[in-house]
């Protein structure tokens, strides 16, 4: 039950969905079961190319529940020359690549009493792993998609299979009055909307403006783990240690050898708080107070990063 | 390791308990220095820890067909116990996948799981079961897949469905509690459910483990310890049953108090259940008597300085009252004044006679 | 009113129309509706329908279709048409109750059960503090409560009502007073009006 990332995965098949689009199929290098991914699951994959590795995150379009494989699919963002470029110019059936446990940030509202799905472009990939679940409930459902005019074959072809029911594809945004379908919505409704972030506001917006509680409105989001690196300098030695873009402060400094008591490694227990005597913290924690973040003379090093690129500790 | 179960143990009036050496040694004990307060005192559930329960992600040992019939007896007379609300059929297969897996892998020569796509069959030799089903089925089981798998473990569980920012507890198997109701507290959010509990609300505990709790990842399950003192080695200490079991703190005498006062400890572990994004709650309680307790000699001394020390609102809610004088003046002898060493080891292998 | 420091016990603010909604109904149990049931400077007129609680047989709500006021029989008659009307209603729609706790507490079950949160709908304390109590041990539920001490109406038991509430339920939670050592009681007083 408790998973080490990254997972080694092995690419089963690579299937061209487009000029622009690919359906991957990852398979566990090893032979055996993967962790469950749901329906609004995303993993990342870590990707070997060049002089740092790539780590993107993609939404499961696979069966919610399947174990054998995974499946993404990957658009080549125009002028990419990082992990989508990667994807389309060089990964082969039999590479295997690194990729995270499933994380759910964007999950189904048991609660809802109907669920209104609303993608644009790629965007379409969480809620088509989200179709078969819902259906499988028994579910009240509604779906719209929006897509580029000579893309939406490509969409209705996605969306073949759940073409019975209540399924659009729309060309362009202006094909869709947003605000006509959210204020038609019976009480009850929850809205999911993945898509650019431009759709995702005016959808979050129109919400709002028609009485929509924010409780009843999501989008896709990845998560915000990591950022950019940093470097830790150890006020009582002189010692500096970087901290990676994928990697917590704690981590680092547990590498480094630098022991740091530390319990929940998540920024509740306030176990590995530790004081500041330069640069300024990113606070990340549920521990500190509000006044106490903004002075800015504690840290708690499980969650927190540095605004700037120093960080000096009382270490 | 083979574990010696035992097969006549009795948790109510006519009561038959005890732990083995062995039991003792590995008691989960919860004081990590001399004195106790609240605190966020949640940790990643790796495997191993300071005594051999850490060792496997859902731990059974010598009591555990005496605690499966106990609550067969419980669920008996009052189905209530077991509660899950129509949403959380996704975190019932959850559950009992999650069970069945760990079990298996953990226990191979007590637990065998055989999968064949969707067809699973489940061999329990402790409780002697043998069930072939179709995993996403309820009525391919005798009961819901949360009661069917819950029913073959010690301790309790909840699972608690994420939403509007908040937990909320909709459903269970509580048959061994200390004191709260499964019934009552359905549906409740993470604060209305700990609300009766005295201090912790001040000190932001809960605020800070429900933010934390709300980030649990699939694949990174946490723990943390829980306490209480029950007397006799009764699990069912439920306010349903209070007027059963209220009357044994006054048979509590100078003389009786080590071997019928226990400690309950309350291993608690949280998993992030992926179908759902449900979180599963296990409470896994452990029973010791003061005087089993007592042959571990770091134990003995700092149980009775913790006693001697608590918070006078911990001790009210706790239901300490009637018997805590008693209990440090029995401790008292196992007290020399010696330092302890820090954490929860028992720093002895085996146990004087 | 005394504290037992259990936060479960719900709390109660002055209403005021939500700004963003767009349907708003008042619901009330009672046609005597206090001015301390509207934050200052709102008022009973800022809502689209008011429905009250007549409390007579031949009270039967407007057959205008564009009546604000309605009169129900009782709080029953009105829960009925209440579930009706969210069954129909679409997403804006803003709930709000005024009354005794109990009626409160049926009013946003109907709510929860239509799929509305807790930012769709606002609750306002009035009339009788009585609790309905449920007994922990027998689960019978005993209405009107008023003093800290009831006897229960299944079992017997002399329950002590914890602040201790359940809003699937709409309870408090009586346990047995004197469990521990028969007749160690404290004194009756009557504290819930």
């Amino acid at each position: 039950m408790i998973r080490h990332d990254p997972l080694a995965v092995r690419v089963a098949a690579i299937e061209p969905l487009s000029a622009t689009l690919k359906r991957l199929t990852l398979e566990s290098a090893d032979g055996g079961a993967l962790p469950i991914g749901s329906a609004g699951a995303h993993v990342s994959l870590i990707l070997e190319g060049g002089d740092r590795p790539f780590r993107n995150a993609y939404s499961l379009v696979s069966m919610p529940g399947e174990r054998g494989c995974y499946e993404l699919i990957v658009r080549r963002t125009a002028g990419s020359r990082g992990g989508s470029a990667f994807i389309h110019e060089r990964l082969g059936e039999g590479s295997v690549i690194g990729a995270t446990v499933p994380h759910n940030l964007f999950p189904i509202q048991r609660h809802a009493r109907k669920h209104l799905l609303i993608g644009g472009g790629i965007g379409i990939t969480p809620l088509l792993s989200y179709l078969p679940a819902l259906r499988q409930g028994g579910e009240r459902l509604e779906l719209h998609q929006i897509s580029a005019r000579d893309e939406v074959p490509l969409f209705e072809n996605l969306l073949a299979p759940h073409a019975a029911h209540d399924v659009h594809v729309h060309a362009g945004r202006g094909a869709l009055d947003l605000s006509a379908l959210l204020a038609r919505q019976p009480l009850g409704t929850h809205v999911y909307v993945c898509g650019p972030a431009a759709l995702m506001d005016h959808v979050e917006a129109a919400a709002a403006a028609l009485g929509w509680p924010a409780s009843r409105v999501h989008r896709e989001n990845f998560g915000a783990a990591g950022g950019d690196p940093f470097t830790l300098r150890l006020a009582r030695s002189g010692r500096e240690i970087a901290v990676g873009p994928d990697q917590s402060m704690l981590d680092a400094l547990e590498a480094a050898g630098v022991p740091v008591p530390s319990l929940c490694r998540g920024g509740a227990c306030g176990e590995c708080l530790t004081k500041v005597t330069g640069g300024v913290p990113e606070h990340r924690d549920h521990y500190l107070t509000d006044l106490e973040k903004a002075e800015g003379a504690l840290v708690m090093p499980c969650v927190s990063r540095a605004k700037n690129d120093l960080l000096v500790l009382d270490l | 390791m083979s574990i010696a179960f035992k097969t006549d143990e009795i948790f109510r009036d006519g009561f038959r308990y005890a732990n083995s050496d062995a039991a003792i040694l590995r008691f989960p004990f919860p004081f990590v220095e001399d004195s106790y307060m609240y605190s966020v005192n949640i940790e990643p559930h790796v495997r191993g820890g300071p005594t051999p329960a850490f060792d496997a992600v859902l731990d059974i040992d010598e009591h555990y067909i005496g605690e499966c019939r106990e609550r067969a007896l419980v669920l008996a007379q009052d189905p209530n116990r077991c509660m899950v609300l129509p949403h959380m059929m996704a975190a019932q297969w959850d559950t009992l996948e999650l069970i069945m897996e760990s079990l298996a892998a953990d226990y191979p020569d007590h637990f065998q799981l055989g999968k064949d796509g969707d067809r699973w069959t489940w061999r329990n030799r402790l409780l002697n079961i043998e069930d072939s089903f179709v995993f996403g089925a309820p009525e391919t089981l005798p009961f819901e897949p949360f009661e069917y798998i819950t029913r073959q473990m010690q301790g309790d569980f909840t699972l608690q469905d994420q939403r509007d920012g908040n937990l909320y507890m909709d459903g269970g198997m509580v048959t061994s509690q200390a004191d709260w109701s499964l019934e009552f507290d359905l549906g409740m959010t993470f604060h209305e459910w700990h609300g009766p509990v005295p201090l912790a609300h001040d000190l932001g505990v809960f605020d800070r483990a429900l933010q934390y709790l709300l980030r649990l990842q699939y694949g990174r399950p946490v723990r943390r310890l829980n306490w209480t003192m029950t007397v006799n080695p009764r699990l069912d200490t439920s306010p349903e049953n209070y007027p059963l079991w209220g009357p044994d703190r006054t048979t509590v005498t100078p003389e009786n108090v080590g071997d019928k006062l226990h400690l309950r400890v309350e291993l608690q572990t949280l998993y992030r259940l992926p179908r759902s994004n449900a979180i599963l709650f296990s409470v896994r309680a452990y029973l010791a008597s003061m005087n089993e307790l007592a042959r571990v000699p770091k134990w003995g001394r700092r149980l009775h300085r913790v006693l001697r020390d608590i918070d006078p609102a911990l001790e009210d809610y706790k239901g300490l009252g009637r018997y805590r004088r008693m209990a440090i003046e029995h401790l008292a002898q196992f007290d020399d004044g010696a330092p302890t060493g820090k954490g929860i080891a028992p720093e002895v292998d085996v146990l004087p006679a | 009113m005394n504290d037992q420091g259990i936060k479960s016990r719900p709390a109660y603010a002055p209403l005021a129309r939500d700004p963003v909604g767009r349907t708003h109904l008042l619901v009330a149990d009672s046609m005597a509706i206090p001015h301390a049931a509207f934050a200052p400077g709102t008022s009973l007129g800022d809502y689209d329908e008011c429905w009250t609680v007549e409390g007579h047989s031949r009270a039967i709500p407007s057959a205008m279709p564009d009546a604000r006021m309605h009169g129900f029989r009782s709080a029953s008659h009105l829960l009925i048409a209440l579930r009706r009307r969210l069954a129909m209603e679409y997403m804006g729609f803003r709930l709000y109750a005024i009354g005794t706790e109990a009626f409160l507490w049926d009013v946003a079950a109907a709510a929860e059960a239509a799929g509305m949160g807790k930012e769709e709908y606002a609750l306002f304390h009035a009339g009788s503090g009585a609790r309905r109590v449920l007994c922990v041990h027998c689960r019978t539920l005993n209405q009107g409560v008023t003093t800290n001490l009831v006897a229960c109406g299944g079992c017997g038991a002399a329950l002590f009502v914890r602040d201790h509430f359940s809003r699937r339920l709409n309870a408090y939670m009586g346990v047995q007073v004197d469990a521990e050592m028969p007749g160690e009681r404290p004194d009756v007083e009557e504290i819930y009006r």
